[in-house]
């Protein structure tokens, strides 16, 4: 066999460099965070609905309402405001400050961000782990009635809506048998992950279907290859070939599946927040929509598209890493 | 196929079940959710505010402790002047007191004030203040503090007014407050039991405005501890409260728990002690529920049905004449309330002086009738049209139905258009709409508070929007405003409110009454008519 210098390869078959392709990769993300923060200043200002009137009530004079429009900025024309919120954005790095609060934006986020992260890697970690003993349980008893039953799982599960898992969750073990706190965030770290515990098993919940499903086809495609019958052969342990060779490899296109979906995890955690009353990001921006409060909606999708769009990269970062293609150059 | 058998694990195998069994028991909890409460001892008292429910936890309410109250949203600002929605009203009343307040009942009773006095020509209004009142900063009240209060009032404006026409503001002497009109104004008086009338201390204390209201000091029950503009406020007990040994809690925690349903567990498995957001449908469960109860009171809210009178259909009398002749405004009221509410006959609900209920003749469910107005009508054989509502409220929603199918009855098509309370705020403040559901609510017991803002067509509301113009309905507005409290009042307020059913710019469907969660372990808890909960007779039993 003759060798093939991979360098000459990649980049005859269009492959761009390393450096080339994190620079590309860095400015489409730039470009999307740009296209999601315009598209949200906008969309947000042509919804009808007034943060002026939303503060005052419905018993407000027209008079304080044009007061208070002016001293919140919103009578000046969509561009003049864009112009604003450009400036602040580069100037202060923040979307400015709460209409209903007067408390940074950045701070406000802040100051929520550890409990939701905590709550998102909970979710993750429970998803992951879940999703692997099933898979392998799936798997190792193809067709047999575990298979089955664990197949129709995700069937049912995928078809249960978030905030109705989180329901029921909160029914069976916060109100009935008081296992679990039913909402909120307790102190400390041990109350956090105490109290996150249900949130993040619901918010797992929305994961572990498409991933069980994923790891189980991937290691029937590894399991029938022919090196696990060598291997077989040669009388290594099956819980040895099972978890250092089968699942190894059945795992990087799982794992890669699950960085796709971890943008959707996000957003799932922010409808798990609003069910759990947890304070984090996700109730923050659920308050801040139906009270208009603009710069708070702002920073949180600036915030959110940031997270998305870095997950995205990492992923293809750690997708071109694992690609075999490159190895060569390591 | 199974050459992998041998590498069946032996040790998971129960594993998946569990897991399957663990999701049957969660479902079927959901679905059996009411069937485990248990009958309470009933102990409902009609229009008084007591807890009603069952007594699990049997011993003695003890003083101190700290109570938890979850409500929908945050507090976002203290400054009494410039602030009206519930959720800062109902905080700011606990840190700031008004010289005179209203009782459960709603009848105006001296607060702050140990006696008032209005002269005979209704323009001299003298307050008495109570002697050793204090703020929580343990400083004396004077009536300084109090002629401050108002005239920051005065100059701020705000969302609630004061529409008196205020000519002078003296302090007497330490503890005598001297307001002079310009004009008789009778609802002055209730007026000044609003929250936003509460006494702050002459010019702030020494502060800035901005420090001030971050760490507001009053003569409340409670001063303020901690508190997250986006979260939950601590108050701490006023130690200096004029009530001598009152508050009896500790410490009031409101703690913001944006979701209905969320509340209503945490409220079911102990973790807060009341909650603040029950709908209707809930509340029979808590009632009859292990260790929970509502505590209820009449409200002055006035749930109605408003038509645009420029729209249109509805600017014709015998249209909407012939609409409210096809509500049975009582089945409704039963279908939707559980009993927490009682059919409307005025727009003025009955905990409101002068509402004349047992006196108006409103148009009363009668198919026949409705069909006869309508025939008069420009549009004698229906027409089609909506109604808007806000999306949210389930009750709203059965309401906009039922009323869907009155008004099919009489051929008239309503289209109910549900949006979300921004955009339904921004749709009737632009008259764009036909008609629609929403409540009209009182400030003060008054029945100006209402009948002001729902007639008068030069206001800012236009009539609540509806564009409703009648002059002697105008005229009777303004007779009541200075017409001193007695018969010849009564008179006034009669004759308008029977104007307004004759009209019927708005069909008053139903008063709600004011419903509360609670734990059964809380005693003393009162509900005032503006949905407020006075918290200084508060006992838990541990």
């Amino acid at each position: 066999m003759t060798k093939i210098n991979i360098r000459t390869a990649r980049r005859e078959a269009g492959f761009p460099s390393s450096w080339r392709w994190i620079a590309i990769a860095a400015l489409r993300a730039l470009i999307v965070i740009l296209c999601v923060t315009t598209a949200v200043f906008f969309l947000i200002r042509i919804v009808p609905g007034d943060p002026a009137k939303m503060i005052l009530g419905e018993y407000a004079t027209d008079e304080s309402i044009a007061a208070l429009r002016h001293t919140l900025g919103l009578d000046l024309s969509l561009w003049e405001q864009f112009m604003r919120f450009v400036r602040t954005l580069f100037t202060q790095g923040d979307t400015g400050n709460s209409i209903v609060s007067g408390v940074s934006v950045r701070e406000l986020i802040a100051a929520r961000t550890p409990v939701t992260l905590l709550l998102i890697a909970l979710a993750c970690v429970l998803a992951i782990a879940f999703s692997l003993v099933l898979a392998v349980l799936a798997a190792t008893n193809k067709d047999k009635l575990l298979d089955h039953l664990i197949r129709v799982f995700p069937a049912i599960t995928l078809g249960m809506p978030v905030f109705w898992v989180g329901l029921l969750l909160i029914l069976l073990f916060g109100v009935r048998l008081h296992w679990f706190p039913v909402g909120g965030v307790k102190e400390g770290w041990s109350g956090m992950l105490y109290s996150l515990t249900l949130p993040a098993i619901t918010v797992a919940f929305s994961q572990i279907p498409t991933l069980v499903r994923s790891l189980r086809a991937q290691m029937l495609d590894v399991l029938e290859s022919d090196f696990v019958v060598t291997l077989r052969a040669a009388r290594i342990p099956r819980r040895v070939i099972l978890f250092k060779h089968v699942l190894r490899n059945a795992a990087l296109p799982t794992l890669m599946l699950f960085g796709v979906n971890l943008s959707y995890l996000i957003g799932g955690t922010l409808v798990v927040e609003q069910v759990f009353g947890i304070k984090g990001i996700g109730s923050l921006l659920f308050t801040s929509i139906s009270s208009r409060d603009f710069p708070v909606i702002q920073g949180i999708a600036l915030y959110c598209a940031v997270a998305v769009v870095a997950i995205g990269l990492l992923v293809d970062i750690v997708a071109w890493w694992l690609d075999p293609r490159t190895k060569e150059k390591r | 196929m199974s050459r992998f058998k041998a590498l069946t694990g032996k040790g998971f195998g129960w594993a998946v079940p569990a897991v399957l069994v663990f999701a049957v028991l969660a479902g079927c909890s959901g679905g059996g959710g009411g069937s485990t409460a248990q009958t309470g001892t009933d102990s409902s008292t009609g229009t008084q505010a007591t807890t009603s429910g069952n007594e699990t936890a049997a011993t003695e309410p003890a003083e101190g402790g700290t109570f938890t109250y979850a409500r929908p949203a945050a507090v976002t600002s203290f400054d009494l002047h410039n602030e009206i929605t519930a959720n800062n009203a109902f905080a700011i009343d606990k840190v700031f007191e008004p010289l005179v307040s209203f009782d459960k009942d709603g009848n105006i009773v001296d607060w702050l004030a140990q006696s008032h006095e209005v002269s005979a020509d209704g323009l001299t209004y003298t307050f008495v203040l109570k002697d050793g009142l204090k703020f929580s900063d343990g400083t004396d009240v004077t009536a300084k503090d109090a002629a401050f209060s108002l005239e920051r009032h005065l100059k701020v404006g705000g969302p609630l007014e004061i529409s008196a026409k205020v000519d002078k503001v003296t302090a007497q002497d330490d503890h005598t407050l001297v307001v002079t009109l310009q004009e008789p104004y009778t609802p002055f008086l209730s007026e000044m039991s609003n929250f936003s009338n509460g006494i702050i201390p002459a010019d702030f204390g020494g502060k800035t405005e901005e420090e001030f209201f971050k760490k507001p000091v009053g003569t409340g029950p409670f001063a303020v501890e901690s508190w997250d503009p986006t979260g939950d406020v601590t108050f701490v007990k006023n130690e200096h409260y004029w009530q001598e040994g009152k508050p009896y809690l500790d410490k009031l925690v409101y703690k913001l728990v944006q979701d209905d349903s969320q509340a209503l567990n945490q409220l079911k498995a102990g973790e807060v002690d009341g909650i603040e957001s029950l709908a209707l449908q809930n509340a029979e469960e808590l009632k009859n529920g292990d260790g929970t109860g509502v505590i209820t009171n009449g409200s002055w809210v006035t749930e109605q049905l408003f038509f645009n009178t420029l729209d249109e259909h509805f600017s014709d009398e015998h249209v909407r004449r012939a609409l409210a002749l096809a509500i049975d405004r009582e089945g409704l009221t039963n279908a939707l309330t559980f009993g927490y509410a009682q059919a409307a006959n005025s727009l003025l609900p009955t905990t409101i002086p002068y509402n004349s209920n047992d006196i108006i003749k409103p148009l009363n469910f009668n198919l026949d009738e409705a069909k006869k107005e309508l025939a008069q009508s420009k549009f004698p054989t229906g027409f089609s049209s909506t109604l808007l509502i806000a999306s949210g409220n389930d009750t709203r929603a059965q309401e906009a139905q039922i009323i869907q199918a009155a008004a099919q009855s009489i051929g008239i098509e309503l289209k109910i258009e549900s949006v979300e309370l921004a955009s339904f705020r921004e749709r009737f403040f632009a008259y764009d709409f036909s008609a629609m559901l929403n409540s009209g609510q009182a400030d003060s017991p008054e029945a100006n508070s209402i009948i002001a803002f729902q007639t008068d067509p030069d206001g800012f509301s236009k009539s609540y929007w509806t564009h409703y113009t009648n002059d002697e309905v105008t005229k009777l507005l303004h007779e009541g405003q200075t017409a001193a409290d007695g018969d010849g009042r009564q008179k006034i307020y009669t004759d308008l409110l029977q104007i307004l059913a004759d009209d019927v710019p708005y069909i008053p469907l139903y008063y709600p009454d004011v419903l509360k969660g609670v734990r059964s372990s809380v005693e003393g808890l009162v509900a005032l008519p503006n949905g407020s909960l006075r918290f200084e007779d508060v006992r838990i039993a541990q």
